[in-house]
């Protein structure tokens, strides 16, 4: 998607940014002023459009590397995450960017995130369900998306109200009690389903898929969904998706779209007033900002995304649990993906989570992913498999034990490593190497490279 | 949590005109033994936060390791012939074990990870300690399947190895209430605790140190106290106190020694901590008083049958935290400035 079809979208958010923003911002371009706002756009873009471009491409390089007529495809399925696990990188990796919206830019740590996620994931499958009042089973996913996002916004402003006198530990706190009240109340409250703390799934009275696209009309929605969802057949001539790759680039257009309206937000004079909360707060208002309302703002929009997050979820998984949506747990995992992608970066936490991902499949048990444990199994002798290493221990048990699915046991190794000596995390500390954004800092380095040589 | 009050006897249907002597005091009990539980998980937590400021997430992970090395112990030592005398003497002899071993990991800890971090933002030692909750509690995980044990659910074993007059099957009565040995055994190590604690907080020169640190740490150096070595000794302590709670979950029908252990106890004891007012002894103990009563109560309530909601007793705690936030920030016996930590 060329992201000047996305300013539009941006909306009302970010309108009052743009004079401002790009006056101050842009050093590196001076000749390039006279250029129209799109073309500079675009040009400030083009790290953007190259990250989307290659989530774009992923199914299509997996499907060849992973082909069996192509040399090494046995280490390749080992190696590279399936597309079915590139989507929870997709919409999860969208949650830890809403979580690093308000803790990474405000600096409020908000550990009841999960909070919003299920918000999102339960008002799908209840409204599927039809189970919520004056939304009828058939409302389009796309509606109760929206709707699902603006009740999370609301019960964002809530929780602020009460919380933002608050600070530090005090919000994690308040926020971390206000989830869990969440999870005690949908995992014993009968009407969500019949057994509340297993979940519910959408049920026998909606059996059609849900549709991403443009709501009412037809041609322009394509349905998600692991099993059921639609497939799209010679595309162009010559392409064709399976119904998880439809999934994929579905959920792939939702989350650009909103990681763009989220980074529109904190570049704009709004997000400046964020940074300036988290750095010093009472600064801020001593310069004469309401820094309650930015506060409360930032928020409600955080809340906002981490909903669309959760729909998403359980859009494409048709089932939701109390333990994978309003667990502290969830908000946990958040947080892992926004500190080892970069605290305060925004996109880092989608690669933090594409990080924690391809660990958690890479030392996963099933084979079906690939996988590390698999590879052994086949490259490792069996003699060297039954060899004892001590008092009865052989090789081959010592991988199972240490290696069967542990994968949270290295996450947290590496997060601990990160916390102490990569306090920044990987887009963070690019950014320092490169000296400002990615974004910007890239393109202006190619372009100095070029007016060298 | 709920299991445990379900042995406490037949629930009477709930009117207000049937509460008599006998429903009082299994409420009392119960509240009473929740509120000692309570205070033995939070109170190495609020040690930890008073003098150094580090909100210890890992603190949960460490009372489940805390509970698996005295189940250990306690399988280990105990076979079904032993006496109630030697099953009491091998379940204080694993507090003490598994006291000092995880007071020395909680010094490491200290020295090797923590010290690094106190000059970065206080968000630095949550996420730390975090981590560590991820690590602790996959070792574990990993550790208990390597040995064919079920890791989500209690240890039974370790369960069984209570002497019989402690049994939750085995119930006395008093005033007409049906009361289990084992919570009054709890409400005793409640008091137990506590009263270590404060000797140890007022009556030593450590416990100086430490409440002269928590005022003011950068005076309490000035005046020549080591207070790096404090710090060391108070997370090892706080630590220590966190794994001898979890010998006694062991015991515990309604806890028992599991991986989700560390989860189940760390928010109750956030909780306490946070309504007690963060750092403060005193506020620890009437908070977990308070909570304990409200947790017995709300049992008592959807057993009898006044409210069937299951999840009422959990939703009221963490509705309590949620109010006394609002209303009090800075907690029961919390003072003002404590609130912009």
């Amino acid at each position: 998607m060329p992201p000047d079809e996305v300013t539009p979208a941006d909306g009302d958010a970010a309108a009052t940014a743009e004079t401002p923003a790009d006056g101050g911002g842009d050093d590196g371009g001076l000749s390039f002023d006279d250029d129209p706002w799109y073309r500079r756009y675009l040009r400030e873009s083009s790290v953007h459009l190259v990250v989307i471009l290659l989530f774009a491409a992923y199914p299509g390089v997996y499907a060849v590397l992973t082909h069996p007529s192509t040399p090494g495809n046995v280490e390749m399925v080992y190696l590279l995450p399936q597309v079915e696990t590139m989507i929870v990188v997709l919409y999860f990796g969208l949650f830890a960017m809403s979580f690093d919206f308000i803790s990474g830019y405000t600096g409020y740590l908000s550990f009841g995130h999960a909070a919003f996620f299920g918000v999102g994931a339960y008002f799908v499958v209840l409204t599927a369900n039809g189970k919520v009042p004056l939304l009828a089973s058939g409302t389009p996913f796309m509606i109760s998306l929206l709707v699902a996002g603006v009740l999370a916004a609301v019960l964002a402003l809530l929780i602020g109200s009460v919380s933002f006198r608050l600070s530090g530990v005090y919000f994690a706190m308040i926020t971390l009690g206000v989830a869990q009240v969440l999870y005690v109340l949908f995992s014993n409250w009968g009407y969500v389903g019949e057994n509340p703390r297993d979940g519910v799934a959408v049920g026998g009275s909606h059996l059609e898929g849900f549709d991403i696209g443009i709501p009412w009309i037809d041609q322009l929605n394509l349905t998600i969904g692991a099993f059921q969802g639609d497939t799209v057949q010679g595309l162009l001539g010559f392409l064709n998706f399976s119904t998880v790759e439809v999934s994929y680039y579905m959920l792939g257009v939702i989350v650009v779209l909103s990681y763009f309206t989220m980074q529109r937000i904190v570049h704009s004079p709004f997000g400046r007033v964020m940074i300036a909360i988290r750095e010093n707060e009472e600064r801020a208002r001593a310069i004469g900002y309401d820094v309650f309302r930015y506060k409360m703002g930032a928020f409600a929009i955080s809340g906002f995304f981490g909903a669309v997050a959760g729909a998403l979820f359980a859009g494409y998984s048709r089932s939701v649990s109390p333990d994978g949506s309003f667990y502290f747990l969830v908000s946990g995992d958040a947080l892992l993906a926004a500190i080892i992608g970069g605290f305060g970066t925004l996109g880092g936490a989608l690669f933090g989570h594409l990080f924690h991902e391809f660990l958690r499949e890479f030392l996963s048990k099933e084979g079906s992913g690939g996988g590390l444990l698999p590879y052994l199994r086949d490259v490792l002798s069996d003699s060297l498999l039954s060899t004892e290493l001590y008092n009865g221990f052989t090789v081959g048990e010592f991988v199972e034990t240490f290696l069967n699915g542990h994968a949270a046991l290295y996450i947290g190794i590496v997060f601990v490593l990160f916390v102490l000596y990569v306090p920044n995390g990987i887009v963070g500390t690019a950014r320092a190497y490169v000296g400002g954004t990615l974004a910007k800092q890239v393109p202006a380095r190619f372009r100095r490279g070029g007016g060298d040589g | 949590m709920i299991d445990a009050v379900a042995a406490l006897g037949p629930a009477a249907p709930g009117t207000l005109a049937q509460v008599d002597a006998g429903t009082v005091v299994s409420v009392l009990v119960d509240g009473l033994s929740k509120a000692a539980i309570y205070v033995m998980i939070a109170a190495g937590l609020t040690l930890i936060f008073g003098l150094m400021g580090v909100l210890n997430f890992a603190h949960g992970s460490l009372t489940m390791l805390g509970a698996y090395a005295g189940g250990l112990v306690l399988v280990v030592a105990i076979s079904s012939g032993s006496g109630a005398l030697t099953r009491l003497a091998v379940f204080f002899a694993a507090v003490v074990a598994v006291f000092a071993a995880l007071t020395a990991v909680g010094a490491a800890l200290e020295v090797t990870l923590v010290r690094p971090l106190y000059d970065r933002p206080p968000l630095y030692q949550i996420l730390l300690t975090f981590g560590l909750t991820l690590i602790f509690d996959e070792f574990a995980r990993m550790v208990v399947e390597f040995y064919g044990l079920q890791p989500r659910s209690a240890w039974q074993e370790a369960v069984g190895t209570k002497p019989e007059f402690l049994a939750e099957s085995n119930a006395y009565d008093v005033a007409g209430a049906p009361v289990v040995g084992l919570d009054l055994f709890e409400i005793v190590l409640g008091v137990v605790t506590v009263a270590a604690i404060w000797g140890f907080l007022t009556r030593t020169r450590y416990g100086l140190y430490i409440r002269a640190g928590s005022e003011d740490a950068e005076m309490a150096e000035a005046l020549g106290i080591n207070i790096r070595r404090a710090f060391t000794v108070v997370f090892g302590v706080g630590v220590g106190v966190a794994g001898a709670a979890g010998v006694l979950l062991a015991w515990d029908t309604a806890w028992g020694a599991s991986v989700p252990l560390g989860a189940e106890t760390l928010l109750p004891a956030f909780v306490v901590v946070i309504i007690g007012g963060l750092g403060t002894f005193r506020g620890t103990v009437l908070a977990a008083l308070l909570v304990g009563m409200v947790d017995g109560l709300m049992t008592y309530v959807f057993n009898s049958g006044i409210v069937e909601f299951p999840g009422l007793p959990e939703l009221t705690v963490f509705l309590t935290l949620v109010v006394m936030l609002i209303v009090r920030p800075q907690g029961l016996a919390g003072v003002e400035e404590v609130g912009g930590h």
